[in-house]
């Protein structure tokens, strides 16, 4: 564990900044993508409670919930940007010890649906611990990453980042929720990726994963999860099965068309299954928003990812560059494998469609994310030309 | 500023690269989402109409089951049932809710979780926990569905078995689909959730007691619960009835005898058998002790369960066919007919009986001290003599005695439409060799010749065999399905006697071994049998085994098989009644088996007279041989 220091020169620099700088630095665009991402989130909320016959603004519908969590992800956001991000890199350490506990914790008291146990109550609210995990780790591997800059080109700091995420996404399997911990895995890789790690090394990394695979296959996984890991590859070998919810993702989105169905219009209501229920939201979006819609969406994220590694770039933090690899691999990953996913390329993972998903945790968790991006932003203290 | 920027050039390359990534993967999806919604529209439209309606199945009414006369013993109630979705129900709730499913339906929490964990179907099929379930109760768990995820109540039919214990060995029972046997019957249409035959006819005429299944198109919601029904795309074709040879007034009265006899013996096994050795049909087939198979049908506990499978008396067995005993001197019948038609004796040569003979240097003892003196065939059946018969298998040998034993139907399975049937053991050179690893001994064929040492057969092989001598020579392959009938009662199958082979001994010595066993009840053997107004003829048995006791006395099974001549005229090979009965370790003072098959006579024909002797079924010293 790591000794706690306080730098506090930056404190300094931050309150001698005029407003006009920091308004500058402050990447507008990064905002408003994520913003309309969140729209695209709310109005499929919008459309399920119409469709499931309730009262739009009545308490408890999923609309009024997804208003309520996007107006705490607004105010974490804010907050995160404000806050001095160079805390994180003094706390890395506590950080990292709460993130292994909250993880023990749903693990310990979580509540299952269907057979998991990833969610903890609190109040009214039932909150995935491993969505804020991700985040959490996100700031960890950027502190020890960028800590050992110029060391990257041999394998210790590699192997080092590798022993820092293994405990978290063993106690994600366990929930067991092998869609998060393979964004772990992915924003590991991105994070090493972007850092300059030396190739070599992340090419011998890749090939233990792979031989890893088959190991994984035999022992780790459950008959459920191998189930809907392989039904992608032949969804009407089991449609009343397993199949089931991707022949009905699939019919759903194709029934789309260029236009789509408008809002409110769909036959799908969304839940498919008991479990997933808000994992298969772009089914419903693909269907209502049709061809146009979806590609809306696929630019959005496009914009969004590039201003998140932008933001990186610009950094002369490592740290900052870090924090944007993390934050960018996970919104990819994510993305790729659910949207991919809900089409037919990718397996059934659980892994949710970030902003549009309508889970709180997902979405607390990208706006802390994204508000650190910011706050590295406009601590860069860029030369005024 | 770039220069504090270490390994600047090479981050660059990476972002590229990243970006690249980004923009491929993307551009990936698109053409994928391009392929699902822009060339693919027209199809795409179809199957969200296809998708959302499924086909599934409607369950047949299963085919009922009639006694010989048309009397309904099997009919089909509507119950309800309790199921659940696996992958409904959340691991977190799912104690909660096999607790609260185990108060409602007064079922063990351990037999639900049972149910649960052997479901032989996906996560997605429905797994049945209960049937038969009281509508009140039903009704109850509809109402909690909300805080019973997972929980089902169906509406579905479920067997009735009028006559409870009294046909349980016969008809079997119903129960849910185990995952062996739907692994098997999967492609035949069977579900996840299916009741199939488990045992007797129930399970042997399976496919065509079920019928077929039909499917009708379901409109269901995304979540997969079905909303209302399309459209019957076929419908279900009931399954074919069963008439059984079994007349249930007779299996009443075999009943009935079997519980006086064992009543007042105070033992707890027999078995009472009625064949009619022209057809081979069984009238009635009585194994006691046995089990209500309502029990199972309606669910039964694995309390109720282990409790039958640990009583020593087996219950859930038909001893009629599935277990085998030594056959005692009832197998003198085989050793006699063989030596006459390989004319190793003459009916009229005489055997010198005593006490006992030697073979070797052992003794053989004969049951009877000092013997009866000089006998022929005729009386030395009668008797019973076992130094007799010792003599007259040692001239048969051991191959022509196991040759006329299997010619008799011993050592194979008759055949009968019931499961779970044995076959019993005829010694020969061959099967000593494999099983000891030593040859046949001269003293052992002494014994095989008597129905001792390592004779086997069941209760229905040794009641089928004196069918063929009743009836001339025919072995028929005992049925116990008459007809089989469709859904509008026109006969399917109808009923024809199977022949297993015709026994190649002269009918002229069968006729001799019929009037043999006719003296068997005249010299009074069999005590007052010979007293009742019909004419009976037939063999007792007493089959030793198991464990010595202090003073080397075996304990024994007693056995009594015989036939009832059409006209009172033995030597005819008319008979359409032959009886046997079995009482299992039963040291009495007589014959059980005897007196429970006059007893049963007389309540078949009716008889005024009352000959039982319960003197007889009295607590004996007797211990072995007759």
């Amino acid at each position: 564990m790591g000794v706690l220091r306080v730098e506090p020169a930056r404190a300094q620099q931050w309150a001698a900044r005029s407003i006009g700088a920091i308004w500058r630095a402050y990447d507008l665009q990064l905002t408003i993508y994520a913003l309309l991402l969140a729209g695209f989130g709310l109005a499929m909320a919008y459309s399920n409670t119409v469709e499931a016959g309730g009262a739009v603004l009545s308490p408890g519908s999923t609309f009024v919930r997804g208003l309520m969590w996007a107006a705490l992800a607004i105010v974490v956001f804010t907050a995160a940007t404000a806050f001095d991000y160079t805390w994180f890199k003094t706390f890395a350490w506590p950080i990292y010890i709460v993130n292994l506990g909250l993880l023990g914790l749903s693990l310990a008291i979580g509540d299952g649906i269907g057979g998991s146990a990833r969610w903890v109550s609190i109040g009214p609210f039932q909150v995935q611990f491993s969505e804020i995990a991700k985040i959490l780790m996100i700031i960890v591997l950027a502190n020890y990453l960028a800590r050992r800059q110029g060391r990257l080109d041999r394998p210790w700091p590699i192997l080092g980042a590798c022993l820092l995420v293994g405990p978290p996404i063993v106690l994600v399997v366990l929930q067991p929720d092998l869609g998060t911990s393979l964004v772990f895995g992915a924003i590991l890789m991105g994070m090493l990726f972007l850092s300059g790690a030396s190739l070599r090394w992340l090419g011998a990394l890749t090939a233990v994963i792979l031989a890893a695979i088959p190991i994984a296959w035999t022992y780790v996984l459950r008959d459920y999860q191998k189930q809907r890991l392989i039904s992608f590859l032949d969804p009407s070998a089991d449609p009343q099965g397993s199949g089931f919810q991707l022949l009905q993702a699939q019919s759903a989105v194709s029934s789309g068309g260029p236009f789509g169905k408008g809002l409110t219009n769909g036959v799908a209501d969304g839940s498919f299954l008991p479990v997933q229920t808000t994992d298969f939201v772009f089914a419903k979006l693909g269907e209502e928003l049709g061809f146009i819609g979806a590609l809306v969406v696929f630019v959005l994220f496009c914009a969004l990812i590039w201003r998140v590694l932008v933001s990186g770039w610009r950094s002369r933090d490592p740290f900052g560059l870090l924090v944007a690899a993390g934050v960018g691999s996970m919104i990819l990953f994510q993305f790729v494998v659910n949207v991919g996913m809900v089409i037919g390329v990718m397996p059934i993972t659980g892994i949710p469609l970030p902003f549009v998903t309508h889970g709180g945790a997902s979405l607390i968790s990208l706006a802390f994310g994204l508000g650190i991006l910011q706050s590295v932003n406009i601590r860069q203290l860029r030369a005024e030309w | 500023m770039t220069d504090d920027r270490p390994a600047a050039d090479r981050r660059i390359l990476r972002f590229v690269a990243f970006g690249i990534a980004v923009v491929l993967a993307v551009s990936g999806l698109t053409t994928r989402l391009f392929y699902l919604q822009i060339t693919n529209v027209a199809q795409g439209v179809q199957q969200v109409a296809a998708d959302t309606t499924v086909t599934q199945e409607i369950p047949s009414t299963r085919g009922l089951i009639y006694d010989r006369i048309g009397r309904p013993l099997v009919v089909n109630e509507p119950s309800y049932a309790v199921k659940i979705r696996p992958a409904d129900l959340p691991d977190t709730e799912r104690d909660r809710v096999v607790a609260e499913l185990a108060t409602l339906l007064k079922m063990s929490v351990g037999d639900i979780n049972t149910a649960i964990d052997s479901n032989p179907g996906s996560r997605f099929d429905l797994v049945r926990i209960a049937q038969a379930v009281p509508k009140a109760t039903a009704d109850l768990i509809a109402e909690e569905s909300a805080s019973l995820p997972g929980v089902v109540v169906s509406v579905e039919t479920q067997r009735q078995y009028l006559d409870g214990p009294l046909l349980s060995q016969i008809l079997g029972y119903t129960g849910p689909i185990d995952a062996q046997e739907l692994s098997a019957l999967q492609s035949q249409g069977y579900l996840p959730d299916d009741l199939i035959g488990k045992t007797g006819v129930e399970s042997v005429y399976e496919q065509q007691l079920r019928g077929t299944y039909g499917t009708e198109t379901v409109q269901r919601d995304a979540s997969g619960r079905p909303l209302q029904v399309l459209q019957t795309n076929q419908q279900p074709v009931p399954g074919d009835s069963l008439q059984l040879t079994i007349d249930a007034k007779e299996q009443k009265l075999a009943q009935q005898a079997v519980d006086w006899a064992l009543k007042t013996a105070h033992l707890k096994s027999a078995v009472l058998i009625v064949e009619n050795p022209q057809t081979g049909e069984i009238l009635s087939m009585v194994s006691e002790p046995t089990y209500d198979d309502n029990a199972f049908a309606t669910g039964i506990s694995s309390k109720a369960y282990q409790a039958l499978l640990n009583d020593p008396n087996q219950p859930l067995l038909n001893h009629a066919i599935a277990e085998q005993f030594p056959p005692g001197s009832t197998y003198k019948l085989v050793t006699a007919t063989g030596a006459l038609a390989d004319k190793k004796i003459t009916p009229t040569e005489t055997f010198h009986t005593a006490s006992y003979i030697y073979i070797g240097n052992t003794k053989f003892w004969d049951w009877h001290p000092g013997g009866f003196g000089d006998l022929s065939l005729q009386n030395g059946f009668a008797y019973s003599s076992d130094t007799f018969f010792y003599q007259v298998a040692m001239r048969l040998g051991v191959t022509r005695l196991a040759y006329w034993a299997s010619q008799y139907g011993f050592g194979q399975p008759t055949g009968i439409d019931l499961p779970g049937e044995v076959s019993g053991i005829v010694p020969t050179e061959q099967w000593k060799q494999d099983t000891f690893g030593q040859p046949m001994q001269v003293g052992e064929l002494a014994q095989a010749g008597i129905g001792q040492g390592y004779d086997t057969v069941t209760p229905l092989q040794l009641l089928d065999a004196y069918c063929a001598l009743a009836n001339g020579g025919t072995l028929y392959q005992p049925q116990v399905v008459r007809e089989i009938l469709g859904p509008d009662g026109t006969v399917v199958r109808p009923f024809t006697p199977k022949v297993i082979r015709k026994v190649p001994a002269p009918t002229a010595d069968l006729q001799i071994m019929r009037l043999a066993a006719r003296q068997v009840v005249a010299s009074r053997m069999t005590y007052n049998l010979i007293d009742l107004p019909i004419v009976v003829a037939g063999k007792t048995g007493t089959a030793e085994f198991g464990v010595r006791d202090s003073k080397g006395r075996l304990p024994f099974h007693e056995w009594f098989v015989g036939f009832v001549p059409a006209h009172g005229d033995v030597s005819k090979p008319d008979s359409q009644l032959a009886v046997l009965g079995f009482v299992q370790d039963a040291n009495t003072v007589g014959n059980v088996a005897t007196e429970m098959v006059k007893y049963y006579l007389q309540l078949h024909f009716h008889l005024k007279v009352d000959l039982r002797l319960p003197a007889l079924l009295a607590k004996g010293d007797f211990y072995g041989g007759d």
